[in-house]
């Protein structure tokens, strides 16, 4: 269909804004459903041990307490997307701090917290195994029955050692990145109730609708038609919230009772049960030639997931994909592991695996090239995949390619040409400053993975359209987007196209709104269901008018005739309400995909995100602290829906990414977090965060909807390794571990020969 | 149980009064008993800044001071700026200039901006970074916030 952009890549403002910045916006936390029951965790304290007994009789004694639940409440007590192994209340052991033991429902929040510690539970303590590389050990303490190998594979192409001895020049380091907090603002929260269909209904901040209501049936032995889940308003997600968190919890508590139910976790709690992105260790020997073309690489992958797989099995897989950067590299030798910990569990966070790997690669490559005595620009621009090229899995990259664009750009950015003057400027003795590049690769769409979004469409009594989909609006702006992209498909103005979202009851499956894709994966289910519909009122019309179905051209919310007649979509609804035609389409897409390769669980991806970060900072030799002065993240970004939609994930990545690097350090210590809040776990501030020139390389995706491509994660994954190369370039010390705290770089500076 | 203490005080210009439990925070007194929602809670410590208030015409964060200690005050809160859905010319800017995503952050940073742009001051870009610096956003990465704000300066002839 041909297709005019009236509305797509124009600048509206965003309709959620509005109501948001009214304070009018709900969230899960902001519900308070009469007669609730509060709904408090018990949870271990532990990192490991062995439970023996619970008692609930003291705490079922306490003034307001309505009931207290344990595992013995729980019919199917496992649940997890790639391996049930995580309780929903623990039965024989806890595995880490934050595992729950059992849930408190009393009258009021205060009567909750109050008896939460009236649960005795006898605990045998047993050796915690904080350290994965000792967790990986066979002497280890097991902390699962299979072991503490979570998931390990080796994945070769060609041959890597003999590329080493002939290689001209070869670097090898371990790196080692920390556990990340996602750090929403809006913690885990959420309310059920019973509502007029009988049905358990959860509403809660998530990712996922669908996928978590198959996790409450499954373990709570209901129907799906018994369960219903709705996310609102999200107030941050990150990845954070793709998987379960209050959800079982709160559905057993109105299953149990009758009543509803409220949980919201304190900001301690989050950090210390929510997830966590892996902490990882990566040791990395790359080959090149003299004249900088990359031979080989060969990489080891230890990711510590914590005490339960959750998304960890994926995210090593995408760590695995992009451990190689966007490079041709002929022989590469992957070794992967996914090990349990006793430490906080770690799955999805923004990146998925990417920015661990990408750290290494990227800060490799600038080795290699001050070895060669190359431009760390050019020596990447020699080695990027282009479109057509066989990737490192020997697998044909059939959609777009964006990377060379994106190093292009930096490449003629002032910040890049004229770095030596940048660097120059010295505005006391113990300051230097520094330049550094990085270049970023992610997949978006879920890979190999079976995938499928269905988008329902209706054409309103007054001319307008309902679109209805389970994405859920996380802050990332997927109701402007499918706003824009309805009025262009439908010919009619954004403001008579209404968006339900996220409602196992009222919303069909549009799978869930991670990996980049949502925009992608509905976009398209959309433009499917848009054909439908057009096609349903062409034949509405023909019959009304006598007029072949294909003389109609649909603009402005009225379809024209070949006589220059005007009939507005409304009328075009009342026909269809007399002719008894059905006012409702829905629109399904597959997303295309490859065949795994051996060894892996999802890739290669078909689909993949580009990006490039070029970061000035400027490091204090007296303290070692750095502050970054001004970032340039270039980004392969297909055609943009909404340039500020666009600019604004980009930047908030960015900022994400700059606390990764220098200042997000979770503490924690022999299984136990010690930075429970902001106080002590410091997320970039305004202060921390520069500012950030976003640029769009508009290289369209034809598989896309209007060749739009995933942007959502791209903006973080080469800003920890810009920032470590643009420290190098400042006072020549390698930094190989994140995040990069005064006090590691003071020491490096300090020891640097 | 405890003794209930009353609380009288004046929410976005009209008296509001209740009974409540004396250890109740301001946050959740605005939030669970005077139900306005547009209040958020972020972290309960005040490092966060979703529950920036007025209160007598200067930001608090809510979950900082007892419900009690704000006992004949005047609270203004992000529903006392707009009428209904009709925004203030700040909520306007933050609209227009995408200074929302998530916006959980959101009622807060205005609250902020408001304060700060009845200061009258004539104000930097550098500025406008320390005087908001007490709220934190994890989505936008600040620079529509800066940008919304400095655009509101600039239209008052008060960006330096």
């Amino acid at each position: 269909m041909t297709l005019e952009y009236r509305w797509v890549g124009k600048p509206l403002a965003r309709r959620d804004a509005y109501e948001k910045a009214s304070g009018a916006a709900v969230y899960s936390s902001d519900l308070f459903p009469e007669n609730a029951l509060y709904v408090v965790a018990v949870r271990s304290g532990l990192p490991h041990a062995r439970i023996k007994s619970i008692d609930v009789s003291e705490a079922l004694k306490h003034h307001g307490v309505v009931a207290v639940y344990t595992h013995r409440d729980i019919p199917n007590n496992r649940y997890g997307v790639f391996v049930k192994d995580r309780p929903v209340l623990c039965d024989d052991r806890v595995r880490y701090v934050g595992d729950p033991v059992a849930l408190v429902a009393a009258e009021t929040r205060e009567e909750a917290e109050e008896a939460a510690p009236l649960v005795r539970v006898d605990y045998e303590p047993l050796p915690a195994v904080t350290d994965p590389l000792k967790a990986m050990g066979e002497d280890s303490p097991r902390i699962h029955e299979g072991g503490n190998i979570c998931r390990r594979t080796r994945i070769t192409y060609g041959d890597v050692e003999t590329s080493f001895s002939k290689a001209d020049v070869v670097v090898e380091n371990t790196y080692t990145t920390a556990a990340q907090i996602h750090a929403y603002l809006e913690t885990e929260a959420g309310i059920s109730y019973i509502d007029e269909r009988g049905r358990i209904t959860v509403v809660a901040g998530g990712q996922s609708p669908y996928r978590d209501r198959e996790e409450i049936c499954h373990t709570l032995g209901l129907p799906r038609e018994k369960v219903r889940v709705i996310t609102p308003h999200v107030g941050g997600a990150f990845g954070g919230k793709d998987e379960i968190t209050v959800q079982i919890h709160l559905a057993l508590v109105t299953l149990k009772t009758g009543r509803p139910a409220r949980m919201v976790w304190s900001r301690e709690e989050s950090n210390i049960a929510g997830v966590k992105r892996h902490p990882s260790i990566v040791r990395m020997k790359t080959a090149a030639s003299a004249d900088g073309v990359l031979l080989a690489n060969q990489t080891e992958i230890i990711f510590d997931t914590g005490a339960y797989a959750s998304l960890g099995p994926a995210v090593l897989d995408v760590a695995i994909e992009n451990c190689n950067g966007p490079y041709r590299i002929p022989n590469i030798d992957i070794k992967a592991t996914l090990v349990y910990t006793n430490n906080m569990v770690a799955s999805a966070f923004r990146g998925f695996g990417s920015p661990q790997v990408i750290f290494a690669i990227e800060s490799q490559m600038d080795q290699l090239a001050e070895r060669l005595g190359l431009d760390p620009l050019e020596i990447r621009l020699k080695n990027v995949v282009r479109k057509g090229d066989y990737g490192v899995f020997r697998n044909k990259l059939e959609g777009s390619v964006g990377i060379d664009k994106c190093l292009e750009s930096l490449r003629n950015h002032p910040l890049w040409r004229r770095r030596g003057e940048y660097k120059g400027v010295q505005n006391h003795e113990w300051i230097r400053r520094g330049v550094g590049v990085a270049a970023a690769v992610k997949g978006y769409t879920l890979g190999a993975l079976p995938d499928r979004g269905s988008v329902a469409l209706e054409l309103n009594a007054d001319g307008g359209f309902t679109v209805r989909a389970s994405s859920t609006e996380i802050g990332q702006g997927i109701i402007q987007s499918l706003t824009q992209l309805a009025a262009d498909l439908l010919a009619c103005s954004p403001e008579k196209v209404r968006v339900i979202l996220a409602d196992t009851g009222e919303t069909p499956d549009t799978s869930v709104t991670s990996a980049s894709r949502q925009l992608f994966l509905s976009g398209n289910a959309l433009r499917i269901a848009a054909e439908k519909m057009l096609d349903l009122m062409r034949d509405v019309l023909a019959k009304a008018t006598g007029d072949p179905k294909t003389s109609f051209r649909f603009s402005d919310g009225h379809a024209h005739t070949m006589k220059g007649e005007a009939i507005p979509y409304s009328a075009i609804h009342s026909m269809m309400a007399e002719g008894g035609v059905a006012t409702y389409v829905e629109g399904v897409y597959e997303v295309p995909r490859t065949t795994p390769i051996p060894g892996s669980l999802e890739i290669p991806h078909l689909f993949y995100m580009y990006g490039a970060t070029l970061a000035l900072v400027e490091v204090n030799l007296l303290t070692g602290f750095v502050s970054v002065l001004r970032v340039v993240s270039a980004v392969d970004a297909g055609r943009v829906v909404n340039r500020q939609t666009f600019t604004g994930q980009v930047e908030g990545a960015v900022a994400q990414g700059i606390g990764y690097a220098l200042m997000e350090n979770p503490v924690i210590e022999n299984g136990m977090m010690r930075t429970l809040n902001f106080s002590t776990y410091l997320i970039p501030s305004i202060k921390d965060v520069p500012e950030i020139e976003v640029v769009a390389v508009e290289d369209g995706e034809e598989s896309g909807p209007f060749g739009a491509k995933g942007v959502g994660e791209i903006g973080i994954v080469s800003v920890a390794p810009a920032i470590a190369n643009a420290l190098y370039d400042a006072v020549g010390v390698r930094m190989l571990s994140i995040p990069m705290t005064p006090e590691k770089v003071y020491w490096l500076i300090k020891h640097r020969r | 149980m405890v003794n209930k203490v009353k609380v009288n005080l004046k929410l976005n210009g009209e008296r509001f009064s209740a009974e409540i439990d004396p250890r109740m925070l301001l946050c959740d007194f605005i939030r669970d008993v005077a139900g306005l929602t547009g209040t958020h809670i972020g972290c309960m410590t005040g490092n966060c800044g979703a529950c920036t208030v007025l209160m007598n015409g200067r930001t608090v964060k809510s979950c900082t001071i007892l419900a009690a200690q704000a006992n004949g005050s005047d609270i203004t809160t992000i529903e006392g700026l707009s009428k209904g859905l009709e925004l203030n010319p700040i909520q306007r800017a933050f609209h227009k200039r995408y200074a929302v995503q998530c916006g959980y952050c959101t009622p807060g940073m205005i609250i902020t901006a408001h304060y700060l742009l009845s200061l009258g001051k004539t104000l930097s870009r550098q500025e406008i970074r320390e005087h908001i610096s007490g709220n934190l956003c994890r989505c936008t990465g600040y620079q529509n916030i800066i940008d919304a704000i400095e655009e509101l300066l600039r239209d008052k002839g008060l960006l330096r």
